[in-house]
């Protein structure tokens, strides 16, 4: 097989992957709290064809060999974690950040994931208690009064409160009467590279990484620049503009890649028919 | 056997070649910091040709002739590519025009003077530690934090800084809150202080002794004295927030590969009408 050929299929595949990342930001472009996605390319391999001695002409412009390169891959795929425009919405439950943080969710299998989602409900544990969860039932974990980290419980007959600092508090019928059900609990991202998006809107740490590589807790307040905003939702970071014209640029660069594979399947016609 | 047959052979070989290289360029219309290659085509050595066989006396030269092609070279042309705006801290471009004292360079980055000297535009690059602890080079400025706190390549190969080591952040530092300052200074926005790990940025004086590796990233083969750190004459700049895009030219890829194909599918046809004058040979000069 020849090497434009194979050249062209690689980098059609590494393009075709950048195309299904365009395809997901823009189908998240109304999805509440979504990040997107960005990749890069990188070129492949080059091996180096030898030459002899011989080969150094006065005239020879680069050290001996010639360079054949493999094409280009897709590389360093991670969210783009910049801040999303603020809707709002009026419901108590949902809640936005502005600034640099997630809110922490608990994962059924009973793991930490991330997210920017604040599209909370009141929803139930497995005995039936009413808690603080995502809309796929998933509970945020909050900095309980007693010191502990677990799901926010809003006792009956009372609403949620949270303040721009995050402390959440539980507010009676009255409107008067408070009581204090914890602190959100809000972590940082220091390495947009080791968090890996999953299902629901989600963010967890990359396999075989302690959590605290990547993440760090933090407090809202004025230095931090993080505030919450209940009754908003942060809307996708995805930019339909900037995500159209990086659209058309893979794709032309996608098609060129094609035109250069027919080209070489043509070479290799012409090579078949030399004998008439 | 005829002699240009071969000639015709060498020359598919050779516009093979330069479709590959092509081929190569669009595959990396999109990769950041990429060098455009174009294939460089020299002719094999001219011999003499000598009329002989009809006595001493009669020989007689009749002239030089180029038996074929090769494609000898390939050049990367290490020209500045456009940045685009990405808004990444992560992200760095360098802007260059290197001025060397009595020379102007041209369109294409290179000065020829009086005496026929070819000189190119001295070019400035990141430098990195590979896995196997060895400098490579590039234009590529899309980094990222690994969990140790190192600034890393796509690849994970180390960026290195102005002390020669690798480039390692305090571990619970992120990247937003790092910012390029002065003298290619990290500066921790938080706290305003220093972080004291400056990127190490190397100016090649010929970057046509640089050999592309893959993965963004060129080994400098050449010996003597051809590299050292950039020092404060050196006209450039360093971006953060920004990529360098490919130079590679779309339009003129497009008619490369146009021509290198027909330029192959011109040698065929020479090899077949070479066939066909061997068939008239084999099957019509002897008939009786």
């Amino acid at each position: 097989m020849n090497s434009s050929m194979i050249n062209a299929m690689v980098s059609m595949n590494g393009m075709q992957r950048k195309l299904d990342v365009l395809a997901d930001n823009i189908a998240n472009v109304n999805t509440v709290g979504y990040k997107r996605k960005e990749a890069s390319f990188e070129d492949l391999l080059t091996n180096m064809k030898q030459q002899e001695q011989a080969f150094d002409q006065p005239t020879r412009l680069t050290p001996l060999g010639f360079n054949q390169g493999w094409g280009s891959r897709l590389t360093l795929v991670q969210p783009d974690l910049s801040q999303g425009p603020i809707q709002p919405t009026d419901n108590v439950y949902d809640i936005a950040i502005q600034g640099d943080a997630l809110f922490q969710i608990q994962t059924p299998a009973g793991n930490r994931a991330y997210t920017r989602s604040g599209s909370f409900k009141m929803g139930m544990d497995a005995a039936g208690v009413p808690m603080l969860t995502t809309a796929e039932g998933y509970p945020v974990i909050a900095q309980l009064p007693n010191g502990e980290e677990g799901p926010v419980r809003v006792p009956d007959g009372y609403t949620l409160r949270v303040s721009a600092n995050g402390q959440i508090e539980g507010v009676a019928g009255d409107g008067v009467t408070a009581v204090p059900l914890g602190r959100m609990s809000l972590v940082q991202v220091m390495k947009p590279g080791v968090l890996t998006p999953v299902a629901d809107n989600l963010f967890v740490v990359a396999d075989g990484l302690e959590p605290e590589a990547a993440v760090r807790a933090v407090v809202p307040n004025d230095t931090n620049r993080i505030s919450l905003m209940q009754g908003y939702l942060e809307q996708s970071n995805v930019n339909l503009t900037d995500e159209t014209t990086e659209l058309m640029i893979v794709q032309r660069a996608y098609q060129m890649s094609a035109r250069a594979l027919t080209s070489s399947d043509t070479m290799m016609g012409l090579a078949n028919n030399l004998r008439g | 056997m005829l002699r240009g047959l071969y000639t015709a052979a060498a020359g598919m070989v050779t516009q093979q070649r330069r479709h590959d290289t092509v081929t190569n360029n669009i595959s990396n219309l999109n990769t950041p910091g990429f060098k455009q290659v174009n294939a460089i085509a020299r002719s094999f050595p001219e011999m003499l040709i000598e009329l002989t066989g009809l006595g001493e006396e009669h020989n007689k030269r009749l002239g030089a002739v180029n038996t074929g092609v090769f494609a000898e070279e390939s050049l990367s042309i290490h020209l500045q590519g456009d940045l685009s705006a990405t808004d990444r801290a992560s992200d760095f471009a360098i802007i260059s025009d290197i001025d060397v004292p009595g020379m102007t360079f041209d369109a294409s980055g290179k000065y020829v003077d009086a005496n026929g000297q070819v000189t190119f535009q001295p070019q400035i690059f990141f430098t990195l530690q590979d896995r196997n602890g060895e400098t490579r080079y590039t234009r590529d400025g899309k980094f990222t934090l690994n969990n140790e706190g190192f600034l890393v390549t796509g690849d994970g190969s180390f960026v290195l800084g102005a002390d020669n080591n690798p480039i390692q952040f305090d571990p619970n530092i992120a990247i937003d809150q790092l910012i390029l300052g002065a003298n290619h200074q990290f500066i921790d926005s938080v706290t305003g202080l220093e972080t004291g790990e400056q990127l190490l940025l190397t100016r090649i004086e010929n970057p046509n002794q640089l050999v592309r590796e893959g993965n963004s990233k060129f080994q400098l083969v050449g010996e003597g004295n051809v590299t050292r750190p950039v020092n404060a004459q050196d006209r450039f700049e360093v971006r953060q927030g920004y990529v360098e895009r490919s130079n590679v030219d779309p339009s003129q890829s497009m008619i490369d590969i146009m021509a290198a194909l027909r330029a192959y599918e011109a040698n065929q046809k020479v090899v077949q009408y070479y066939d066909r004058s061997l068939e008239k040979a084999v099957n019509e000069v002897g008939r009786v």
